[in-house]
């Protein structure tokens, strides 16, 4: 990993071929010693009070660089970091060609109950590394030579704690359910059982129940508990 | 077909009327201010209960027809208060088994969403439905409004009404058509160390409100306070609202629900939506807050596709969610 901040200069970065502009940051496809190489560059958000913007913006940078080298150093099926200027917001990493999970589900793939089952799995070790994803969907999954890596650790945060990692399960939940409603279950059962394979069941149990509680705590649930029922 | 709509879910007893050819026809609005406080359910259902009559009224009139030409009665049977939903609910089985006229059961955050739709003209937005009671990012699929994220704790508008509360800033918490933490913060300049908490597509804002609170206690500046208190708030909304789009690959954005006709979060989202190539409304003020009208557009809808409700079995649900609703008439146009 290399930390030389001041010698960079984003405009060259941005020459790079753009892969994907999402939400949070655009993916560019370049090189680094040679080989191609994924330059993830936060980008600016205009929306936001600027200090505000620059304090999220280094902060994730560096804390996304940091979960990534611990995660692969438990070896969870995550790119390798080459390097990290977190002043301009760039982590430059692996490049992993593939699929994502969402898009394999959308066209229905036979083996898309594997890949989930895989998924579970992933996210067992990464909770086993002390980590929690915090944005853990279906479009951050990648399927590739039928191996699943997961990116995009921008909002991970370091925890143990079952009710961060529940947070995990029910995101994954739902975006399972709001893109690929009708055979959910079925996809999340898949997930659930890789999930607990590898985390231990008696852990695993406790942490799928937790999101099950999670999802009941949002507001007008039907079934949500509330403190004055009996 | 006209459908005359009645809304009772919270602090506004309205009665709309939507005509199929004619639009928005009539309508009347009676608001309950509380004196000091929150909103206290069972003195709001009283009141609701003194005006009811005369909102039914006026809005026939304004409407300029008489009860017989209407087909169908619509009603907000939650998610809202009981006490103030049993209003709504009684006013409108009488009327429904009085005129014999069909009664529609409607989920008051699906009326929002639906007049956000309709007067935007938007088809197939992301939708972000921020009020006193509810902060939901959501959008359309299969079949249904999705929730894709939605506050953990309390609603936006809960957040600023609460601290505006704590801190002696109101009741009552808009003034000409501003929020009192809208103007205190325009004094303000920008703190650092204020929780920005997003779950990946959810906020979370009782760690703010309780951070602000404490700051105010310790003899910060309250517009600064205030400044930072709404920036944060704003700005992790509009992140997890922009989150979607870039997820769903959406093209449209609409504001609705009571803190729509915010400014600042108006601007927020403006320059969100131009990041993504998006376009962005947000509904008109009239309708931004709770309405009768929405409530009978989307009886009208919902009319259309057979769905009403028996009188006998119309009981109200403070929790109805708006996943729970099926949406049959979504790619439909009045």
């Amino acid at each position: 990993m290399v930390l030389f901040n001041d010698l960079i200069n984003l405009e060259s970065f941005l020459k790079f071929q753009l892969l994907k502009r999402g939400a949070e940051s655009e993916i560019r496809l370049g090189s680094f010693a040679d080989v191609k190489a994924i330059y993830k560059i936060r980008t600016k958000k205009d929306y936001m009070e600027e200090d505000l913007d620059i304090e999220l913006r280094y902060s994730r940078t560096k804390k996304e660089a940091k979960i990534l080298s611990i995660a692969y150093a438990n070896g969870v099926n995550v790119p390798r970091i080459y390097a990290v200027y977190p002043s301009i917001g760039v982590i430059v990493m692996e490049y992993i060609y593939g699929i994502t999970l969402k898009d394999l589900l959308i066209n229905g793939n036979d083996e898309s109950l594997k890949f989930s089952y895989l998924a579970g799995k992933e996210l067992a070790k990464i909770h086993k590394s002390g980590i929690v994803h915090n944005d853990f969907t279906t479009s951050n999954i990648i399927i590739k030579e039928q191996e699943v890596y997961i990116i995009d650790f921008g909002l991970s945060e370091y925890s143990a704690n079952i009710e961060d990692r529940a947070v995990d399960i029910h995101l994954y939940k739902r975006a399972v359910e709001s893109t690929h409603a009708r055979i959910s279950s079925i996809i999340f059962n898949e997930f659930r059982k890789g999930y607990i394979d590898h985390l231990g069941s008696d852990k695993g149990e406790e942490i799928i129940k937790r999101s099950r509680e999670i999802e009941l705590r949002g507001r007008y649930v039907g079934e949500r508990k509330t403190v004055w029922k009996p | 077909m006209i459908v005359l709509g009645i809304e009772s879910t919270a602090h506004t007893f309205g009665v709309g009327i939507f005509d199929e050819n004619r639009g928005i026809v009539g309508e009347s609005r009676k608001n309950y201010v509380p004196n000091k406080g929150g909103i206290l359910p069972r003195e709001v259902a009283q009141f609701f209960s003194e005006v009811a009559g005369n909102a039914i009224k006026e809005a026939i009139s304004k409407a300029n027809i008489s009860i017989d030409d209407l087909d169908g009665i619509g009603v907000a049977l939650g998610p809202g208060m009981g006490p103030q939903l049993r209003v709504g609910a009684s006013v409108a089985r009488a009327l429904s088994v009085k005129y014999n006229k069909p009664l529609i059961p409607v989920n008051h955050g699906i009326a929002h969403l639906e007049i956000a739709r309709y007067l935007t003209k938007m088809r197939d937005p992301v939708i972000l439905y921020v009020s006193g009671g509810n902060s939901i990012v959501t959008t359309y699929v299969d079949g249904r409004y999705r929730v894709f994220g939605e506050t953990l704790d309390i609603a936006l508008g809960n957040l600023l009404d609460t601290f505006a509360r704590e801190v002696n800033l109101g009741p009552p918490y808009i003034v000409n058509g501003n929020h009192v933490v809208d103007l205190c913060a325009d004094k303000g300049k920008f703190m650092k160390g204020f929780p920005y908490i997003v779950k990946g597509q959810d906020v979370s804002y009782s760690g703010l409100l309780t951070h602000a609170i404490r700051l105010k206690k310790q003899g910060y500046n309250l517009n600064d306070i205030c400044y930072t208190l709404r920036e944060i708030a704003f700005s992790s909304i509009s992140e997890v609202t922009e989150r979607c789009v870039a997820h769903t690959n959406k093209k449209e954005i609409i504001l609705t629900g009571g803190v729509a006709a915010n400014k600042l979060l108006n601007e927020k989202l403006t320059k969100m939506a131009l990041k993504q190539g998006a376009s962005y409304m947000p509904v008109p003020f009239k309708y931004s807050g709770d309405n009768g009208v929405m409530i009978a557009l989307t009886a009208l809808y919902e009319l259309k596709y057979g769905i009403k409700i028996d009188p006998e079995k119309a009981y109200i649900n403070q929790r109805w969610r708006i996943d729970e609703v099926d949406i049959p008439w979504y790619y439909s146009t009045i």
